[in-house]
């Protein structure tokens, strides 16, 4: 553990000691070796789950993979911000990657906690650095409104969340999760209990976002810059779904009959998500909806509690994860060329740059599930342990498949196809850095299909 | 006191109200602020401000550096240097190393032992012509039950 955080923490001093020129470099050069060690982690070294490298971080299957993938996501966010960030002097570009470097930190440390209050204030430190990159950063006035909805739809989830576990450790005695997995089940018959049980939850469902209450989603994801959406694309939503998953261990025998309308909701989430989806006409607010669709399969996964809904969650979130935030690099690109989000403004791009639509096809396929990648594993297992529960959900899985299905063909079709229209065609060629960009987040998808084992949890 | 407070509270109100209503009224920014932007990008008058806003000015970086990689937008040695480095630890190092080492890690569980286990025990009992596997999975001689009557 601490041979990624101590080079986490030393990140802050390379980006405020290199010289202005060499910034971008070494900080890429600097993440990317913490990924590397990263890698590490995936050797677990223990036959009980927990691999403890103290008593209050330590790594099991379930956060390992979610681990790495964080880890992963700090180069290619450097790599995605360095051209629009350019033009800032070098102060504020340094202040942005601190920003970035932070939410790093303290994401390692969320994975990483084995007591539930620290993994709740990290949780709640990641909102810092994430409201700052999008309301200093974002591009469209919108963004403060953006910001307000997504620091108070978290909070207003969280605030009972910090009821929940002080009340758990009343009772418990400790809330360490290495401990509270053999605590006996608690008696909880009461209606203080069952509010207890959604306090508990809440939190995270938001986060997730479950449907009802995902409307900061696509705001946020919308109006941050590119490497904000990125990591509260890959990362943080699946912070909500790493905690659901630590906190249901204990919530039995209550679930059984509470998870009712959550699964619900996240069925029908999926439908409506989707169907919006098709009558979007911003790109980012397109792959945003898209997001919160993912988003509520992994929570009908979640919310089920079995082993394969638990696996399926994680391999979905993965590979959501780095697809998703490839899809945002792909409509930055766009965007930073023609200073729109409109998808009817960019399109037929296939022919202006066509090495960038076959990176377009593949996101786009990977978004729609396409086998043998992790995506289709992982909402499989989902549909399939879903069938088991209920076999009605099918037909709202199945549709959501085929509706997702849709919504990312339009938006192949949308960009890269047709006439391309006059402004487009005098755009700026695609950089190296930004096919790399491309590259970095597809060949991890590409190489889990060989090894899917890292992805399956601790259920499996 | 209270006098006082009154004479003060309608100025105070009226301040705030009147910025707020101020900038509600001055505030002309679009419902869709993407179709705000597309305006400027449909016209081919590219101004200054609009693209100085994303570092280009009016010159592409490839007239001055044909090479441009996307680094670095004023030095091509740093541009073409970080573009190296960025392969170098992005695939080389991460992917291609790391992958080596994800690739060789030990068999978590002995998962792929138990599926081999399996297949092979499988193989040698059927050519053995034994059942796959027994029904009980004690011997039932070693069962030793009470009695029935006893209490």
């Amino acid at each position: 553990m601490l041979k990624v955080l101590v080079p986490t923490i030393m990140l802050f001093p390379t980006i405020w000691l290199v010289p202005a020129k060499w910034l971008w470099t070494s900080t890429t050069t600097h993440s990317l070796s913490i990924a590397l060690i990263s890698l590490a982690w995936l050797k677990w070294t223990s036959e009980t789950g927990w691999a403890t490298s103290g008593s209050y971080l330590a790594t099991d299957p379930l956060s390992t993979p979610l681990l790495v993938l964080t880890c992963w996501l700090l180069p290619l966010m450097i790599l995605a911000s360095q051209n629009h960030i350019n033009p800032e002097p070098a102060s504020r570009q340094r202040l942005y990657i601190t920003l970035l470097a932070s939410l790093q930190t303290f994401l390692i440390m969320a994975f990483g906690a084995t007591e539930i209050i620290m993994f709740y204030i990290m949780f709640e430190a990641t909102l810092i650095p994430t409201l700052i990159i999008i309301t200093r950063w974002g591009n469209q006035t919108e963004r403060l409104s953006a910001g307000t909805y997504f620091l108070f739809y978290t909070l207003a989830g969280s605030l009972p969340l910090l009821v929940a576990l002080l009340l758990l450790q009343q009772s418990t005695g400790t809330l360490s999760m290495l401990v509270i997995q053999y605590a006996q089940p608690m008696l909880l018959d009461s209606w203080g209990h069952k509010i207890w049980w959604a306090g508990c939850l809440i939190a995270f469902l938001v986060k997730m976002p479950l449907y009802g209450v995902h409307l900061w989603l696509p705001k946020a994801h919308v109006e941050a810059p590119v490497a904000g959406s990125m990591v509260l694309a890959a990362v943080l939503l699946k912070l909500g779904g790493y905690g659901m998953m630590r906190m249901m261990v204990m919530l039995d025998p209550l679930s059984k009959e509470l998870i009712y309308p959550f699964i619900i909701l996240a069925l029908w989430g999926i439908i409506m998500t989707g169907s919006i989806c098709l009558r979007q006409t911003d790109l980012k607010s397109l792959i945003a909806y898209s997001s919160v669709s993912h988003m509520g399969l992994v929570a009908g996964g979640i919310l089920i509690q079995t082993p394969w809904g638990f696996s399926g969650a994680i391999i979905l979130m993965i590979a959501h994860g780095l697809v998703s935030s490839m899809l945002f690099c792909l409509a930055n690109t766009a965007y930073e060329r023609t200073h729109s989000r409109t998808m009817i403004l960019a399109r037929g791009l296939q022919m202006i740059f066509p090495l960038t639509a076959a990176w377009w096809f593949i996101a786009n396929l990977a978004n729609l599930a396409l086998p043998p990648l992790p995506n289709l594993m992982g909402e499989l297992m989902i549909i399939t342990t879903l069938f088991n529960w209920s076999p009605w959900t099918i037909a709202l899985t199945g549709l959501g498949t085929l509706i997702t299905a849709a919504y990312s063909l339009y938006m192949f079709l949308m960009s890269q196809r047709g006439p391309a229209p006059s402004h487009v065609l005098k755009l700026p060629p695609f950089h190296t850095r930004e096919h790399l960009l491309m590259a970095l987040h597809l060949i991890p998808v590409i190489l889990l299909v060989t090894k899917p084992e890292l992805m399956w949890g601790w259920c499996y | 006191m209270a006098s006082r407070l009154s004479r003060i509270w309608p100025t105070l109100s009226r301040v705030r109200l009147s910025s707020a209503l101020g900038s509600r009224c001055v505030s002309q920014t679009p419902k869709s602020s993407a179709s705000g932007a597309a305006v400027t990008s449909d016209l081919q008058s590219l101004s200054p401000a609009a693209q100085d806003s994303h570092g280009h000015a009016e010159v592409s970086p490839f007239d001055k550096n044909p090479d441009f990689h996307g680094f670095h937008h004023s030095d091509p040695f740093v541009d073409e240097w970080n573009m190296r480095l960025a392969f170098f630890f992005g695939i080389s190092v991460a992917i291609v190393i790391g992958g080596t080492f994800v690739h060789y890690l030990p068999d978590h569980g002995m998962r792929q032992w138990a599926r081999r286990e399996a297949e092979r025990l499988i193989k040698q009992r059927e050519a053995e012509g034994l059942p796959l596997m027994t029904e009980n999975y004690y011997d039932p001689s070693t069962i030793v039950l009470p009695s029935s009557g006893e209490d």
